[in-house]
């Protein structure tokens, strides 16, 4: 259900459930939006974003990092990074916030399925991909192979890695970590591979030509990702990127997400490599 | 078939029928000296020999600051919108055009509320116009979409009504108009738009770079321009614990446009000044391929440092359109 054009800057009310800090910076929050919003809120694809309103402060995108729940509340991943995060970031449970959405494309769940899907994150591009993820372990009888890999700066910046170590024991998924450097740590404690998102892919051996990719992450790591997905065999049409822009609206009207002739709020954030790769600023 | 005709001596009578179905607007002089469309509490204020007005009418649908919503007992309100009506009056086929394309832009698939308010309130009557040499329009006047159409001949205004409100306005005026001939249809000059070349969007033309090394980001062909409606919006914190959200005409010339936390993907003038050529020319999403450009010359005549986008456009040698 849409939105009624009286609703479409109206947000629905929302509470703040719970947040967990997952690092200094980086917190995943559980906002439940009033019952009104429901039927909209509940329906959301992976890769698609809502508007969240901190009172006082303003509204951000972000994509939801979970899936519909039963009780429509969403788990809304977020860096303290600007004005209306920071906000966000001093509230207690229990504070009140709005939700517009959800907006934009999703990741192309109905086209992927019967395919291997390998899933690419850098640092805070988990959230989106942790989305997909557990809508693929979720139905994963639809999919192919799932496999995850994700590179963070360094180990204590490693968004939900034990929650994803837990999912790749279960053998839900195949899971790859990096990082970019690893200081001192203790013995017995986590490890992985330490080296470049790129580098990681340059060592692996999967069905290339029938793998769709989902990546997320800064755009640097767009840039080099994709040349060694396409190096790797992996068809532009079947690599699916989630961009970020400051969507101010939402619904295509104020242009501040515009690239080339393109709106991420409408025509993504979520963009298919081959429409990309003919618009000079998208990358 | 006849047609309708004012005759110019009837004209302060026929503004006063205006007057009845809203607030008269129209062209005027303001005591700064710009011309500015404005309410005419004297309908002697009217200047019908204007060539354009600094501003755009997009100033009566899109203000340059409104709140969408305010904050108060732990919800976001949206206020009823009050949208006068108003009439405007005299305005030029390109600047009806340009309304035409905002209609598309707030109108069409889930319409903004604010607008659709404001432009049910807005009664547009057009008027003809001679271009100078700042102009370049189609010169599609006669399909410029509007409630009523006075093309100025001999003596006075030949009416064309093309809404229902607009037979509202001339059944009302009936006494003031008489029937004549149809008069034969003229020749205008015209400096169309040429369809564009999409080498040209990104080109390795010369022609940018010499742009952009003039070009100050100041803003001004954007705020001037009828079909520029770019907004951002903001929210502030009261005192008293709520707080409004509002939305401010912005500008994709401002480094700050293409912001994203921790980058910017416009950074150079260069790259901004493409953008907004490439978004009016070419069009976005979903109105891809269409011109929003309609050739009003405000960017030409504002812009401090006399940058001529057409020198882009025409890949030919520009000519100079012929005066009647």
């Amino acid at each position: 259900m849409s939105q009624t054009s009286f609703g479409i800057h109206t947000p629905f009310a929302a509470t703040l459930l719970e947040r967990r800090d997952l690092s200094a910076d980086t917190a995943l929050f559980k906002v439940a939006p009033e019952k009104a919003a429901l039927p909209a809120l509940s329906r959301f694809v992976p890769g698609q974003f809502v508007q969240l309103s901190v009172p006082g402060a303003g509204e951000v995108p972000i994509s939801p990092a979970d899936l519909p729940s039963m009780d429509g509340s969403l788990e809304l991943c977020v860096r303290r990074v600007g004005h209306v995060t920071e906000h966000l970031h001093h509230l207690p449970a229990g504070s009140k916030l709005a939700l517009r959405g959800p907006f934009g494309t999703g990741f192309p769940i109905r086209e992927m399925a019967g395919h291997p899907v390998l899933l690419l994150a850098g640092g805070l591009g988990i959230a989106p991909l942790r989305s997909l993820l557990f809508h693929l372990i979720r139905h994963s009888q639809e999919f192919g192979e799932i496999t995850l890999m994700y590179g963070a700066r360094q180990p204590k910046l490693m968004l939900f890695r034990e929650e994803l170590s837990a999912l790749a024991a279960q053998g839900k998924l195949r899971l790859y970590l990096t990082v970019d450097f690893a200081p001192e740590q203790p013995a017995g404690t986590f490890s992985c591979t330490v080296g470049l998102l790129p580098d990681l892919l340059k060592g692996f051996s999967f069905d290339a030509k029938r793998t769709y990719a989902a990546v997320c992450g800064p755009p640097p790591l767009y840039r080099c990702l994709t040349v060694e997905l396409e190096d790797a065999g992996v068809e532009a049409r079947r690599i699916f990127l989630s961009l970020e822009r400051r969507m101010r609206c939402g619904i295509g009207r104020c242009c501040h997400c515009a690239l080339g002739q393109k709106l991420c709020c409408t025509d993504g954030p979520v963009f298919r490599l081959d429409e990309l790769q003919q618009i000079p600023e998208a990358l | 078939m006849k047609t309708r005709f004012l005759c110019q001596n009837q004209l302060p009578e026929f503004l006063k029928i205006l007057q009845l179905f809203g607030e008269l607007h129209g062209p005027t002089v303001t005591d700064a000296g710009v011309t500015a469309f404005a309410a005419l509490e004297d309908p002697s204020a009217l200047r019908l020999d204007y060539q354009r007005t600094q501003i755009p009418p997009k100033k009566y649908l899109i203000p340059f600051r409104e709140e969408l919503l305010q904050y108060r007992d732990d919800t976001y309100h949206q206020n009823e919108i009050k949208a006068p009506e108003i009439v405007l009056f005299g305005v030029h086929s390109c600047d009806l055009e340009g309304i035409a394309y905002l209609d598309l832009v707030f109108l069409g698939d889930r319409p903004d509320p604010c607008y659709s308010a404001r432009r049910a309130g807005l009664t547009l009557v057009g008027i003809s116009c001679e271009p100078d040499d700042f102009c370049f329009c189609n010169g599609s006047f006669e399909t410029a979409p509007c409630d009523l159409f006075l093309t100025a001949r001999q003596d006075g205004f030949e009416l064309s009504v093309s809404s229902a409100k607009g037979e509202a306005i001339a059944s009302a005026a009936q006494h003031l108009l008489t029937e004549v001939q149809p008069f034969p249809q003229t020749e205008r000059p015209t400096c169309p738009i040429r369809p564009q070349d999409p080498e040209l969007r990104f080109s390795e033309n010369p022609l940018w770079d010499k742009f952009a090394r003039t070009c100050v980001s100041c803003g001004a062909c954007s705020v001037c321009c009828p079909t520029c409606y770019c907004f951002d919006v903001r929210e502030y914190p009261s005192l008293s614990g709520g707080g409004s959200r509002l939305r401010e005409w912005d500008n994709c010339l401002f480094a700050t446009h293409g912001e994203v936390a921790g980058g910017n993907f416009r950074p150079t003038r260069l790259e901004r000044l493409r953008f907004r050529f490439l978004h009016k020319y070419c069009g976005f999403t979903p109105l891809d391929g269409m011109t929003s450009c309609v050739g009003c010359g405000r960017c030409k005549q504002l812009c401090p440092v006399d940058i001529d986008l057409r020198e882009i456009i025409d890949t030919q040698p520009k000519t100079t359109p012929e005066l009647p």
